[in-house]
C-alpha cells in the first residue's frame, strides 16, 4: 500500500497499475514543483495551470513507460513540463521569462521547502549554487538551452553574438555545472 | 589525405557532447557525434555526466503552490475525485473573521491563497470537482461547481463554488486587465443580484475566496464588475 513516505519510484509503479491512491500521492507531491517549473517560465498562472494539469495528467497516463535507468523521476516529469510549457510558449506566441529572471528566481530560493529539497536531491541545490557562480553571459546561454531549449543558433541570434561564441558559452558553462557537481560527489565520497 | 598526428579522434565531436547532453544539437552535428560517442567510451561517459548535469537545471525551478482549486480541477480530470480524500487539515491554518482578502500579484499570492481559503472554510474540505458547470453530490455532502470567467470570450479566470454547511466560493483573475477594487456579484436562479464582495485586483490578476450567502446550488452566473459598474468578467455556473 502506497503511501506519503512510497518513494516516486514506486508511487509510478502504483500508478502503472491503475492504482489511484498513487497516482493523488504522486500528484500532492509534485504540484508545487510542476506548477512552479511552469511558472518560472512563463510568469503567467493560467498558462502555467494549463500546462501543470496536462504534464501531471501526461505522467499519470505515461507512467508505465518510465525508466529509471535514463533518469530520476523527478527530471522525468519536470522535463515533460518543460517540454510542454515551451510548446505553450510557442502556441501563443508569448514571451518567455528572462532567463536571468529565471536564474534570478532559482538561485533565490535556497530557503526552500524541505520537502522540495528531498525530492531535488543535492544535484539541483549543487547545480543552483554553481549556476550563481557563472559568468551572467554563460548563466542565460545555459538556462535558454537547458530550460527553454533554444538551439546555439538561436542563442546567438537572441543573444546577438555569433554562433562559436554562443556555442562557447554554452559548452563552457554546463562543464564548470559539471565541475561543480563532480567536486561535491568527490568530496561526500572523501567523508 | 594524412591524418593530422596532434589530432586526437575526439576532438572533432567533444566540443558538441555539451549541446548533446542538452539535446540542442541538430542535423549532421547530431548524427556525427552520435556515431562518435556509440563508438568511444570516453566521450560516452562524459557525456552521460553532462546530460546528468543538464537534466538538472530544469529541477532548480523553486516551487510554486498551484492556484486555489487547482488539485480539485485537476483531479477530476485525472478522474480520481472518488480517490482523493480532501486536505482537512493544516497546521497553519488558522481562524479568520469571515469577510474578504485580495491577494497579491507575486508568485506568494498561491500560497497565500490556499491559506486565505482554508482559513475562511474554517477547516472544511476543500470539496470535490466534476469538472465545469454544475457539479454532483460529492463524497462530504458539498454541491461544487466550476466555471471559467470570460471577458469578450476570453477566458480569463475561475470562478469555483463549494457547498455544505459552510458555503463558499473562490474568484481567480488570471489573464484581464484589470486594475484596482473590483466587485464580485452572484446571480441566483430567481434573477436576484447579490453582491457577494469587492477585492483588489493588481495588474489583471487576483485571487479571492469568501463566504457565499447564498445557497451554492442557486448560483447560475458570478460576475466581476468593475468600480465604475462595467462587468469585467462573467461566469456561468448552470
Amino acid at each position: 500500500m502506497v503511501d506519503s513516505g512510497s518513494t516516486d519510484e514506486a508511487l509510478l509503479a502504483g500508478m502503472a497499475v491503475g492504482d489511484q491512491a498513487a497516482a493523488v500521492v504522486f500528484v500532492r507531491r509534485y504540484q508545487r514543483r510542476v506548477f512552479g517549473l511552469a511558472y518560472s517560465m512563463t510568469s503567467d498562472a493560467s498558462v502555467s495551470e494549463e500546462v501543470a494539469q496536462e504534464a501531471l495528467i501526461r505522467v499519470w497516463r505515461h507512467a508505465p513507460v518510465f525508466d529509471h535507468r535514463r533518469g530520476s523521476v523527478t527530471s522525468w516529469v519536470l522535463t515533460i513540463t518543460r517540454n510542454l510549457t515551451i510548446d505553450a510558449l510557442r502556441m501563443r506566441r508569448a514571451v518567455p521569462t528572462d532567463p536571468d529572471d529565471f536564474a534570478a528566481t532559482a538561485m533565490m530560493s535556497l530557503e526552500h521547502n524541505p520537502e522540495d529539497a528531498v525530492l531535488r536531491g543535492d544535484i539541483s541545490d549543487t547545480v543552483r549554487s554553481a549556476l550563481s557562480e557563472l559568468p551572467p553571459e554563460q548563466r542565460r546561454a545555459v538556462v535558454l538551452a537547458a530550460v527553454y531549449g533554444r538551439t546555439a543558433l538561436e542563442v546567438s541570434e537572441q543573444e546577438a553574438i555569433p554562433l562559436g561564441t554562443a556555442k562557447t558559452r554554452i559548452r563552457t558553462g554546463l562543464i564548470r555545472l559539471r565541475a561543480a557537481v563532480e567536486r561535491v560527489r568527490e568530496t561526500e565520497e572523501e567523508r | 589525405m594524412i591524418d593530422d598526428p596532434h589530432t586526437h579522434p575526439c576532438d572533432e565531436h567533444s566540443d558538441n557532447l555539451a549541446e548533446l547532453a542538452l539535446g540542442i544539437l541538430t542535423g549532421r552535428e547530431r548524427a556525427a557525434t552520435l556515431v562518435h560517442v556509440d563508438s568511444c567510451t570516453r566521450c560516452a561517459e562524459e557525456l552521460e555526466q553532462l546530460s546528468r548535469v543538464a537534466d538538472a537545471v530544469v529541477t532548480i525551478a523553486p516551487g510554486v503552490e498551484p492556484p486555489v482549486g487547482f488539485e480539485v480541477r485537476l483531479f477530476s480530470r485525472m478522474g480520481l475525485a472518488e480517490a482523493a480524500p480532501p486536505v482537512t487539515s493544516i497546521a497553519s491554518a488558522r481562524r479568520r473573521p469571515k469577510g474578504f482578502r485580495w491577494l497579491s500579484a507575486s508568485p506568494r499570492w498561491t500560497l497565500a491563497a490556499a491559506a486565505v481559503v482554508i482559513a475562511l472554510v474554517l477547516g472544511l474540505s476543500l470539496g470535490w470537482s466534476t469538472g465545469s458547470g454544475r457539479g454532483g453530490t460529492t463524497p462530504g455532502g458539498r454541491e461544487v461547481a466550476t466555471a471559467a470567467l470570460l471577458h469578450a470570450g476570453t477566458k480569463v479566470g475561475r470562478v469555483s463554488t463549494y457547498g455544505g454547511s459552510n458555503p463558499w466560493m473562490t474568484v481567480t483573475l488570471t489573464g484581464s486587465s484589470t486594475d484596482g477594487t473590483v466587485t464580485c456579484e452572484v446571480i441566483t436562479s430567481d434573477g436576484v443580484t447579490h453582491k457577494v464582495g469587492s477585492f483588489d485586483a493588481k495588474g489583471g490578476y487576483g485571487a479571492w475566496g469568501a463566504h457565499l450567502w447564498v445557497a451554492p446550488q442557486d448560483v447560475r452566473k458570478a460576475e466581476v464588475v468593475s468600480s465604475n459598474g462595467k462587468v469585467i468578467a462573467t461566469a456561468l455556473l448552470s
